[in-house]
């Protein structure tokens, strides 16, 4: 690394990697739980299993943002961090209100909203931290050296993900409302600004792995981002079919979302390309395989799944079922869980000064990662059409069908114990890394 | 070709022009609203409702308006399907209704707040959510036809508001139970009100639950039911 606060990022990525183990076993409380096993039931009953999964999911992938972050920031400013301290302090506070937010989650403290959970005085606080952390990156952007186009648009995704959290924390009686602007937080985070994060995180480790001039990567960045927003603002109409919202949103959300994937299929090529024109020389060659894996991953999860249910016609059906599942777990898998851990991959050699990167652990970690993802996406997918057809076609009760459906939890465990094994092994690796030191600063 | 400026410009451009349109249709969604949702029939009891549905994370397990878990059933149209008696007595304890079977927590609710969550239900279930969700299309003919008609005999009111979430006669009910056509004749009365009182105690894990009925409601269903030849 080139500066010496770049060092604070480490703390965001160890805090990421528990938090994403302490995920997967919440994870595995609600596979046993749909095969029959609902034994932790009397402790933690299925709501709150699924409440810690998915938050889990959103805070050690928001942390694994910051410390991109507090990495890239600093290194495209050229120059060291605003305040290392400040950022300490902000990660700290952090952690604090995750773990709050857990705790109480097991204790019923929440507010049932999916996603949204996290009950009111903590989104408070998170709102303080997050402005924090803008605060610090962005003043590290504006006295920097040179702002690149990097930056602004990694700058812009962040903001932007600050300022949208905003609608989910009004409070409204009517279910419709609610859940309108609900999908103001979960869409367009998902499917708009989080993807200017990950288009500038990918930008970054293309730039750096690829040796590509830095033009022509930031050029596409900007056309790709442009048609994130082209496509997925109006996109947001595909949560607007069904919930009591007028009919004008089935052909509006209909058309826009069915756009989306070119924005995904963008990234994809975009990684593709750079990679085999700056050719694998870059000795990090297992975080190219994570970067190029996140732009083709996150076409298959978001943009090809979710084009197979984005339809209206499709969606009537598939609404609000297992498919869902299938999709949701995919599109988070290739988007943004692997951006964090190409971004980690590439990171920590350059932190620590270790070249870890070479041995047979890191690259079957990708592997065995990515094999046991597509079969539990698999796996949902046979359970969700079973359960749309004798659900919803031909009307059978819900308990019978998923009593049906409960063999392939089997197999959806089964797959995630072979994601859990690559998992571990990244894990593993991370910590065979060792801490920051100074030896690695301006080693790069 | 297209330049770095040109390429900025498209984004810039874009995100402005197109987040002007949602803003548009946000407004115009909000004035739609309140008689898609029939904002006139919108309580207190059924905001209270709506207070305890969030506070209890029941979209933890279920699904409403197609949003939420996949763990329970979807329950946009439960009142329909089950009706407004069911639900009461199932929420009480609703481990009860359905023995042995996928669990639901079972919450402390007292009478009113029962009522208010039923009232936000059954005004959910009111909201106009363009055709979700849909009726099954593949179903056999008989299930759908008889929805809409009714049973030849007039059924004991216990009988038509709970019973019938799980049972069928002549067509017309649910399918968790067995169709209790012509139940007169495989049981006899004693039989059918050994069953009623304690079905448990008559086969040991069955998922027939026990309602624990009063004993001029039994009277009454065992009664009509040993007419059913
Ligand atoms: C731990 C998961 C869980 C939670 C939390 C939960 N439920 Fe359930 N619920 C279930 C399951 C499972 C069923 C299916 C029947 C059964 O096995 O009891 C069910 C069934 C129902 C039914 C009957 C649906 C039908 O079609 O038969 C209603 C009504 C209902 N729940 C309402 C609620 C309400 C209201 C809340 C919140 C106060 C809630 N549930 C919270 C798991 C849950
Ligand atoms: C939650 C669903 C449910 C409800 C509510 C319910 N039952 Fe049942 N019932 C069942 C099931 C399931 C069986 C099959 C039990 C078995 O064979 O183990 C059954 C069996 C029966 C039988 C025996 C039928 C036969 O042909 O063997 C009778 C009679 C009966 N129920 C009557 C009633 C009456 C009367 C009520 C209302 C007071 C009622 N049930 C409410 C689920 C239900
Ligand atoms: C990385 C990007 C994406 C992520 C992380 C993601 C994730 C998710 C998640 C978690 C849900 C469930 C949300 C909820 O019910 O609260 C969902 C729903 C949905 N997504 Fe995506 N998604 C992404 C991209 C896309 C794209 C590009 C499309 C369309 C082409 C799409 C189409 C849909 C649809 C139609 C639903 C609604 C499903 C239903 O009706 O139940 N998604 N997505
Ligand atoms: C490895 C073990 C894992 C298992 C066994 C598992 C299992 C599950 C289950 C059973 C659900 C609930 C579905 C329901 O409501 O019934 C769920 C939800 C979810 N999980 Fe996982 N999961 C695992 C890992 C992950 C990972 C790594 C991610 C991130 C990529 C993830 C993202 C999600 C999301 C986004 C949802 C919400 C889906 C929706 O509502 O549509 N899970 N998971
Ligand atoms: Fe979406």
């Amino acid at each position: 690394m080139k500066f010496r606060s770049q060092r604070v990022a480490y703390l965001f990525f160890a805090t990421s990697m528990l938090l994403f183990l302490l995920q997967i076993v919440f994870g595995f409380i609600m596979g046993f739980a749909h095969m029959g096993f609902d034994v932790l039931h009397d402790y933690i009953p299925f709501n709150a299993a699924r409440t810690s999964h998915l938050n889990l999911l959103v805070v050690w992938l928001l942390c694994g943002f910051m410390g991109a972050a507090y990495y890239i920031v600093p290194e495209e400013a050229d120059r060291e961090l605003y305040s290392e301290k400040l950022a300490v302090v902000q990660w700290a506070a952090l952690v604090i209100v995750a773990v709050t937010a857990l705790i109480g989650f097991q204790f019923g403290w929440w507010e049932g909203r999916k996603f949204l959970e996290i009950p009111r005085p903590l989104d408070y606080l998170v709102v303080i931290d997050v402005l924090l952390f803008i605060f610090n990156v962005g003043m590290t952007a504006w006295n920097g050296k040179r702002f690149t186009t990097t930056s602004i648009v990694l700058l812009l995704g962040l903001t932007a993900a600050a300022l949208l959290y905003l609608p989910g924390m009004i409070t409204f009686d009517s279910q419709v409302i609610d859940s309108y602007f609900r999908w103001w937080v979960v869409h367009l985070w998902v499917e708009g600004v989080w993807e200017l994060i990950m288009g500038a995180i990918m930008a970054f480790l293309l730039i750096k792995l690829t040796g590509i001039d830095r033009e022509v990567i930031e050029k596409w960045l900007y056309v790709i981002v442009g048609f994130t927003f082209l496509s997925g603002i109006l996109g947001t109409g595909h949560h607007y079919y069904y919930i009591g919202t007028p009919e004008y949103w089935l052909w509006i959300g209909g058309i826009f979302s069915a756009l989306e994937p070119l924005a995904f299929l963008g990234m994809a090529l975009y990684a593709v390309t750079m990679a085999r024109r700056g050719g694998m020389n870059h000795p990090n060659r297992v975080a190219l395989f994570w970067t190029v894996g996140c732009g083709v991953m996150s076409f298959v999860g978001a943009g090809f799944l979710g084009f197979a249910h984005t339809l209206p016609q499709v969606n009537l059906w598939t609404h609000g079922t297992i498919i869902t599942a299938m999709h949701g777990h995919m599109a988070f898998w290739g988007a943004y869980v692997m951006v964090v851990l190409a971004m980690i991959t590439y990171a920590l050699p350059q932190m620590t000064g270790r070249k870890l990167f070479d041995g047979w652990m890191p690259e079957w970690a990708f592997w065995i990662c990515n094999i046991g993802m597509l079969g539990m996406t698999g796996a949902f997918a046979v359970a969700g059409i079973a359960q749309v057809y004798m659900e919803r076609k031909i009307g059978m009760d819900f308990l019978a069908v998923q009593e049906a459906v409960e063999v392939h939890f089997g197999g959806v465990v089964l797959a995630a114990c072979l994601l859990t094994v690559g998992v571990l092994m990244f894990v593993f690796n991370f910590i065979q890394y060792g801490l920051p030191n100074d030896e690695a600063v301006a080693g790069s | 070709m297209l330049s770095k400026s040109q390429a900025r410009w498209f984004f810039i451009g874009g995100t402005v022009f197109f987040s002007a349109i949602f803003i548009f249709l946000t407004i115009d969604t909000l004035r739609e609203i309140p008689a898609r949702q029939n904002s006139d029939q919108m309580t207190a009891s059924v905001v209270r409702g709506k207070m305890i549905w969030d506070e209890s994370n029941c979209m933890g397990c279920h699904t409403i308006l197609g949003e939420g878990a996949y763990y329970a059933p979807e329950l946009t149209k439960v009142v329909d399907r089950r009706g407004a008696a069911w639900i009461a007595i199932f929420l009480k304890d609703p481990q009860a209704m359905f023995p042995g079977k996928r669990r639901m927590v079972q919450y402390d609710f007292d009478e009113g707040q029962i009522q208010d969550v039923i009232a936000f239900l059954d005004w959910i279930g009111k909201i106009d959510t363009n055709g979700f969700p849909p009726e099954p299309d593949l179903a056999p003919a008989t299930l759908v036809s008889l929805r809409a008609e009714q049973a030849a005999v007039a059924p004991p009111q216990y009988f038509s508001t709970v019973c019938i979430a799980c049972h069928s006669v002549a067509d017309n009910g649910g399918t968790v139970g067995p169709a209790l056509d012509g139940v007169g004749n495989r049981m006899t009365s004693a039989e059918l009100d050994r069953w009623l009182s304690d079905p448990q105690a008559v086969k040991p894990g069955t998922a027939m639950p026990n309602l624990g009925l009063a004993e001029p409601t039994r009277a009454e269903l065992v009664a009509w039911l040993a007419g059913l030849k």
